[in-house]
This record gives C-alpha cells, structure tokens and sequence, in this order.
C-alpha cells in the first residue's frame, strides 16, 4: 500500500506492534510498582489521623495537613517527638564517618594501586573479607571487647555516638577502600611517573596531582559511606537505648512499634530520612552510579 | 658481619624499600582498624561461641565458662532453628530457601528491566534514574512503607483493592500470615535489589558485539531465539557474578527481615535468630554459635560455587 493514501488509524496500527505493547505494559508495571510506594510515603505523610484510619485509604490527600510533622518537630503537640535531636544524630554520626573512611581509605587504596610492598594482595583479601562476614557476626563480639575497653578506660559502649561512629568504620572503609583503588588504578602511572621526574616527592605528587584528578571518586565515595552510616539499623539498634540519642532509623522503628499505630508519623519521619539520600543521589547520579555494583550500597 | 649490616643499608634506603615504607605508613589506620574491628571480632565470635556468655559476665567476659559445643547443641535442638515438617521450617531452611529465591527473582527482575532500559527511547535516563530508587532510598523507610500499603486494616491499600475487586471479603493480615508472608518478604527483595542486578547486567550487555545479531539477522532468528543463543551467553559471567554476591549478601541481611516481619510467621532466618538469642535472650554464646552455623552454611556455598561454577566456565 502507498504510505500517502494511509490514514492515521492505519498509521496508528502500524505503530502499535506486539513487542511496543509488551514493552510499554511492562515499563508501566515497572513505574507504578516503583513510584506508587514513593507516592504513598510522601501523601500518607500529610494526612491526618483521621485520615489514615479511616475505612478505606485516601488515595489522594484532601489538604496538606501538617499534623505529622507537627507531632515530630512542635513542642507543644500532646505526644512531641523531638525528631529535630534525631536528625542531628544522625548527622553527627554519618558526616564524621564519611570523613574519616575517605581520608584512611584514600591512603590505604593509594598505596594499594601504586606502591609495591610484600603482603598488599593478603591484606587486601583480609580487609575485602569484610564483604563475606555478615553484621549480625560481629556485632557480639564487637559488644563484648568495646564493653571491656570500656571499662577499662572509662567510656560507656552505650548511647555514646563516638562508639558508634567507630565501628561504621569497621563497615564503611573496607567498601571505601575498594572503590578508590579502583580509582587510582585508572589514573595513568605516566602522570605522576612525569611528576616525580619533575622532582617532587612522592607526598607532594599525591597532594598536587593524583587527589586532585581523583576529587569525583572523592565525592563518589563519601557520599556512599554517609549513606551507609545515614541507614544504618543494627548497630544503632543494638548500642543505642536513651531516646535522646536515637538516630533517625531506630526513632522511625520505635515510632512504628508504637502501641497505638500512627502510620502517618511514620510516613512523615521516612519522608525526611529518605528526601536528602534520593536527591543527593539524583543531582550526582552520573558519579554515582558506577559504584553502586561496587557494594556502595551494602547490601 | 659487615657485609649483611651493609646490604641491609642498602636496601633500606633504596627507593623500593622507601616506598614500601610508605606504603605501610599509609596503609596502617586501615588494617589496624579493620583487624580490630573486623579480623579479631570474627576471631573472638568463634571463642563467644564456645563459652558461657551473657549479660552477668560480659563485664568479664574472658574468665567466662568453657561449654564445649553445649551453644551449639542449644541451636540445633531450638525450635526455631530446626526443620519440623513443612509447617514449621526452622531458621536455617527458610534461610537457604529464602536467600535462594529471593536472588533469583531479583536475577530475573533485573534482567527484564535491563532488557527494558537497553533499546532507546524517550526519557530513557530519567526512567533509568527511577529504577535506581528502591535500591538508593533507606531501608527503614522502604520497609515501613511497604507495610503501611500491606497493612492489615482496611485503610491499607492492597486490602482496599482486592476487596474493591470482590477477592477477598475482610481485610487480610499478609505479613503476619505463615507462608504468604514469606512470599511477600521474597518479592519486596526482588524489589528492593533488582536495580543492582540492572546495572550490572546493562553494563555487560552495552559490550556486547552488535555485529553478532546482525549476523543473527542475516540467518533470520527471531528475537528469542536471539535472546537464548546471544544475549544468555554474553551475560553469562555477570550473571555468576550478580549470583554469588546477592546470594551472600541476601544470606547475611538482617534489616529487611526484621523490620517487615521482625522474624515472625515462618520468615525467621539465621540473622535474626542470632539478634534474638544475643540481644533478647542476652545470651551471646548462643548467639555467636548461630552466626558461626551461618558463616558456615556461607562458606559451603562459595566453596560450591568455586568448584563447579567457576570451574565450568573456565575462568
């Protein structure tokens, strides 16, 4: 048939085929089984109680009511929350975690990549052997020898956010450090061989050229080892009891248990716990998606 | 005596022997928190698990008890660690059966959506950036939202709609139902994880010769018979890959579990028995035999899959 004579039906039926009809009802299920979720936390958070007690679900929100919110940040709300100490917590926690795990593991995974020097493939084995032990392993352990330092030295293993802070490293640099050896391992040696021709010692060549070029596995990195210690559950579950030194993760669980159930509290607290990780991770998504099928997301 | 002394100058200050100095001067903060934090623990898990240890000695915790494999034998012979019939699994098979399955819908589902994101069209990286969520967002906020939409009351939005669409007549408690509520924990991990699986898989698949289905093309196969003789064996190592890395990793994963279920109606794997008897119980002897009988039944696997898998691909 001559394409002019078509009409846009039969334009229409010619575009639609099979594989376009699966591939779009699949891309659809895909969407909606992965935004509705995301949809339903952020509506459920401005509903009231009323709303989410109801018969049946309110699928769309009459108003952005505030009640939630109100109940975890406004003082004088009948059951306060104080969330605002927990979000501050966590940022106590997860920023000097960060900090930490990328300046040890930038040394470590530098000398990995460049230097030569007897037992590097053991001890990397040895460190990357992290991946294999599950938390749950450690985690006595882990309580019963810092209960002893402890002790020993006068600090309490409990609700003290040093402790904690301490063993996320445990989890964050092994991860940490496989990544930025990657890194360095694809910045050319002629660079930094030209460098030391130059005169420079290797310090200054590390300083003046491979952390510069290296600053995007940086970023990369420490922005996946705060969001290791912004997540984390189990150790926090385990070494935290007081209410006032609860992260944001243990606070939305005690929240959740709750004898009398307030979902849209919940909802509310995720929402401000989820909200900061998927937008840094949109506006950087180009750095940060090759390392994620390094482990920097654990799990 | 001179010669060695001099030879050992020598070496010590060549530009080898500096550098390997260097090295372990940058490399130390590292190792020695890790064999700290990491080596010794693991070490001192097997110790716990052969003692007596729990909240009245930890204080003193190396003159605790010697047990012997009295810990162990108290894991085996628990109720909830042993197979009893097919009503009641016991932990270490609905971990395996668990981890086993949930890897291997997450296998599947990542490779539909990869197949999906691998030919163009419009909005191809914002719907690429979307896929990436559930595995970005947090844990906590994931799993209480899925509970929230499986919620046993009416006001939850599955009961809502299959009572709207005459399936059930009241409302369901899903996750708190023997069975279904291991299903339902094995969906949200394809869920959760298949966005790893994705990536991996599209990465593999961006590198695979295109010359080869065009030549396909040319004999005239159709695109299954493409997707079964081309597309499977390109992906072949990286689904290895994908396999043993989320098997271990879905093996040793507590959070999940304990925050949609908190272990409860048949869904009660190693890593949450092991938090149960350490941290409810307080009983860390207990504990630590349950997560050694975990690091054991891991290590079997990768054992396994070491000697045949990789063995049969050559690699």
């Amino acid at each position: 048939m001559d394409t002019q004579n078509k009409n846009i039906i039969e334009h229409l039926t010619d575009w639609i085929t099979w594989p376009r009809i699966i591939f779009a009802l699949t891309l659809t299920f895909f969407l909606t089984s992965i935004l509705f979720p995301f949809y339903w936390m952020v509506s459920s958070s401005f509903k009231t109680r009323a709303e989410i007690a109801g018969r049946e679900p309110v699928y769309i929100p009459g108003a952005l009511r505030l009640d939630a919110y109100k109940e975890l940040f406004d003082p004088i709300h009948p059951s306060y929350q104080d969330f605002i100490t927990n979000i501050l917590n966590t940022i106590k926690i997860s920023i000097p975690t960060a900090l930490i795990a990328v300046i040890l593991a930038t040394f470590g995974a530098y000398a990995i990549a460049r230097l030569r020097f007897r037992g590097k493939s053991f001890m990397l084995n040895g460190i990357l052997m992290v991946y294999l032990f599950p938390g749950v392993l450690l985690i006595i352990p882990l309580f019963a020898m810092l209960a002893q330092i402890g002790e020993r030295i006068g600090f309490d293993v409990q609700d003290n956010l040093g402790v904690l802070i301490f063993t996320y490293l445990a989890q964050t640099l092994p991860v940490a450090l496989y990544m930025l050896t990657n890194y360095f391992r694809t910045i050319p040696d002629e660079i930094e061989q030209a460098g030391l021709i130059d005169g420079c010692s290797r310090l200054e060549v590390i300083w003046r050229i491979t952390l510069p070029l290296a600053i995007p596995a940086l970023v990369s990195v420490s922005i996946y080892t705060f969001m290791i210690a912004w997540n984390e559950f189990l150790y926090a579950l385990v070494f935290l009891n007081d209410h006032s030194m609860f992260t944001m993760p243990i606070k939305i669980n005690t929240i959740f248990n709750d004898p009398s159930p307030r979902p849209n509290v919940v909802m509310a607290a995720s929402t401000i716990m989820t909200i900061p990780v998927v937008t840094l991770f949109l506006a950087l998504e180009r750095f940060l998606e090759e390392g994620l099928t390094a482990g920097g997301v654990k799990g | 005596m001179t010669v060695p002394t001099k030879a050992m100058g020598r070496r010590w200050n060549s530009v080898e022997a500096r550098e390997a100095r260097l090295a372990w001067m940058l490399i130390s903060p590292t190792a020695l928190i890790t064999l700290g934090l990491v080596i010794f623990p693991a070490i001192f898990s097997v110790w716990v698990s052969f003692h007596d240890v729990g909240l009245h000695n930890l204080n003193d915790v190396f003159r605790a008890p010697f047990v012997g494999l009295d810990n162990y034998r108290k894991v085996f012979e628990d109720f909830a660690f042993k197979f009893q019939g097919m009503q009641s699994w016991g932990a270490a098979v609905t971990s395996i059966v668990y981890s086993f399955a949930s890897t291997i819908l997450t296998i599947i589902v990542g490779l539909i959506a990869a197949l999906l994101l691998n030919r163009p069209f419009r909005a191809r990286g914002l719907t690429r950036a979307i896929f990436l969520f559930p595995y970005v967002a947090p844990i906590v906020s994931i799993a209480f939202v899925w509970r929230w939409i499986l919620d046993p009351r009416p006001s939850g939005v599955v009961n809502d709609i299959l009572m709207r669409l005459n399936l059930i007549d009241l409302p369901q408690a899903y996750l708190a139902t023997r069975g279904l509520a291991l299903v339902l924990v094995i969906i949200f991990e394809a869920w959760r994880y298949f966005p790893f699986a994705m990536l991996m898989i599209l990465a593999r698949l961006q590198a695979v010769d295109n010359n080869m289905y065009e030549a396909a093309d040319v004999d005239g196969a159709n695109t299954w018979q493409k997707f079964i003789n081309i597309t499977i064996p390109e992906l072949r190592y990286v689904l290895g890959a994908i396999f043993l890395l989320r098997l271990l990793w879905t093996f040793n994963k507590f959070d999940d579990i304990f925050l949609l279920t908190g272990g409860g109606f048949g869904t009660k794997v190693l890593p949450v028995l092991t938090y149960e008897f350490s941290f409810r119980l307080y009983d860390f002897g207990r504990g630590s035999a349950t997560a050694m009988i975990l690091l054991i039944i891991v290590i079997i696997f990768m054992g396994i899959y070491v000697s045949t898998v990789m063995k049969g691909t050559g690699k």
